[in-house]
């Protein structure tokens, strides 16, 4: 599986959230982020499918409260380099 | 596995019919604001939607599209033995919409008459039907009415929903032919997610619910989504595999228009090649199950030469499936709108 660095995971939450990756941190709050909606929740499943093959489910998609929940699933499934 | 390949299908005629009152999306800017409805469009790729006028439903729609069908390809109205209605919105709880439109085209009564209820993934188990029907001897042309009409069972203020969905009705002449080329079907049920898209209310289970948004549509996006992308890349892969086919001996995919965004990603990840999967969301929105032959009639690539195509339906249920089949040589492709034909 590719891997990728907690900065290039963070770009790419970025990206996907129409956000400045300045702006994003492990501990900022999905609440803070509006590109994090639904239609940003699918755009994250299509990219985590698409780099990685992880298929992220909706359940655990609803329950990612922060960036650090995101970052927490890759390094679980073996797609952020510790 | 469900693969099932059955010989001498020959699809001659597709025709689809829409109504013809338009809704831009972006007239909604002032419910939903701008930033938002762009935002939605720029994703589901939809811009226009064709909506029914109340009082005209999925069955008036397919009628029109197979009685000017019938007329184009001169079939008898008592040559036809067979006929599908295959619809998640049903002018009535009963009798089955199929008897109205048997009524309204002037069948015989040696007509093998029947309803339905699938959504998205409707018109490969249509064909599904009919193929089989006219294997198993006793038929000799069934007609495939596909008709759906999602604006009315959608909340004018679910945005999700509302914007993305249009109405269409289509029919599709099937008879046995010798020379016909083999068709194969997949198809596929997961009853475990029934409830990723559900309208609650209306049945016998809650006919008249309290909450009155359980008589529209709940759509879990999340987890079609997540169904989708993990089903239909696998079901393109099966169907080539069980048919004998690579990518490149479709000529035409006939995806269900479910949403530009996911379309893409499906595409992608199957990797199939674009120019050969038409869209016609941005004038119709996912019209269901219809928009797979109204991707055929209105999709601009030229499939009458013979083509081969595979339709592609996934949504509802959830169910999937897919066709692959040719059109007969010089059948029929067409489109028009409703304009409250006479009915016999």
């Amino acid at each position: 599986m590719k891997t990728m660095t907690e900065s290039e995971a963070l770009a790419l939450l970025a990206e996907t959230f129409s956000e400045p990756v300045a702006s994003l941190r492990p501990d900022t709050e999905r609440a803070t982020i509006p590109g994090w909606d639904s239609m940003g929740a699918l755009m994250l499943m299509a990219e985590l499918d698409e780099r990685f093959s992880l298929e992220l489910t909706a359940e655990t998609s609803k329950n990612m409260q922060r960036i650090a929940d995101v970052l927490d699933y890759l390094r679980t499934h073996g797609a952020l380099k510790s | 596995m469900s693969n099932t390949k059955v010989e001498h299908f020959s699809v001659v005629g597709v025709s689809t019919c829409v109504p013809p009152r338009v809704f831009d999306n972006m007239e909604r800017a002032k419910d939903f604001g701008e930033l938002e409805v762009r935002k939605v469009v720029s994703m589901a790729g939809v811009q226009c939607r064709h909506v029914v006028e109340p009082g005209v439903t999925a069955t008036d729609l397919s009628y029109e599209a197979a009685a000017r069908l019938l007329d184009q390809l001169g079939w008898a109205r008592d040559s036809i033995s067979g006929l599908i209605m295959v619809t998640q919105s049903p002018d009535y709880l009963l009798p089955s919409s199929c008897c109205m439109a048997h009524k309204w085209l002037g069948l015989s009564t040696d007509c093998a008459a029947f309803d339905v209820g699938l959504g998205c993934s409707s018109y490969p188990y249509g064909l599904y039907l009919a193929a089989t029907m006219l294997s198993t001897g006793g038929q000799k042309r069934i007609l495939l009415l596909n008709g759906e009409t999602p604006s009315l069972f959608t909340s004018p203020d679910d945005h999700a929903t509302t914007l993305l969905f249009g109405d269409a009705g289509s029919a599709t002449a099937i008879e046995l032919n010798d020379q016909a080329a083999p068709a194969f079907f997949s198809l596929h049920t997961d009853g475990s997610g029934f409830d990723g898209l559900i309208v609650r209310g209306g049945g016998y289970r809650d006919r008249t619910p309290v909450d009155p948004r359980d008589n529209f549509l709940r759509m879990e996006g999340a987890a079609v989504f997540n169904f989708t992308i993990k089903r239909v890349p696998a079901l393109i892969r099966e169907t080539l595999e069980f048919s004998g086919l690579s990518v490149q001996d479709i000529d035409t995919y006939l995806f269900h228009q479910s949403n530009q965004f996911m379309m893409k990603h499906l595409i992608k990840k199957a990797e199939l090649p674009i120019d050969r999967v038409p869209f016609v969301l941005d004038r119709f929105g996912n019209c269901g199950g219809p928009s797979v032959p109204l991707a055929l009639t209105q999709g601009g690539r030229q499939t009458q030469a013979n083509g081969r195509l595979m339709a592609l339906g996934y949504g509802v249920g959830l169910s999937w499936g897919s066709a692959v089949f040719n059109l007969a040589p010089g059948a029929a492709v067409m489109h028009s709108e409703y304009s409250k034909l006479v009915k016999s």
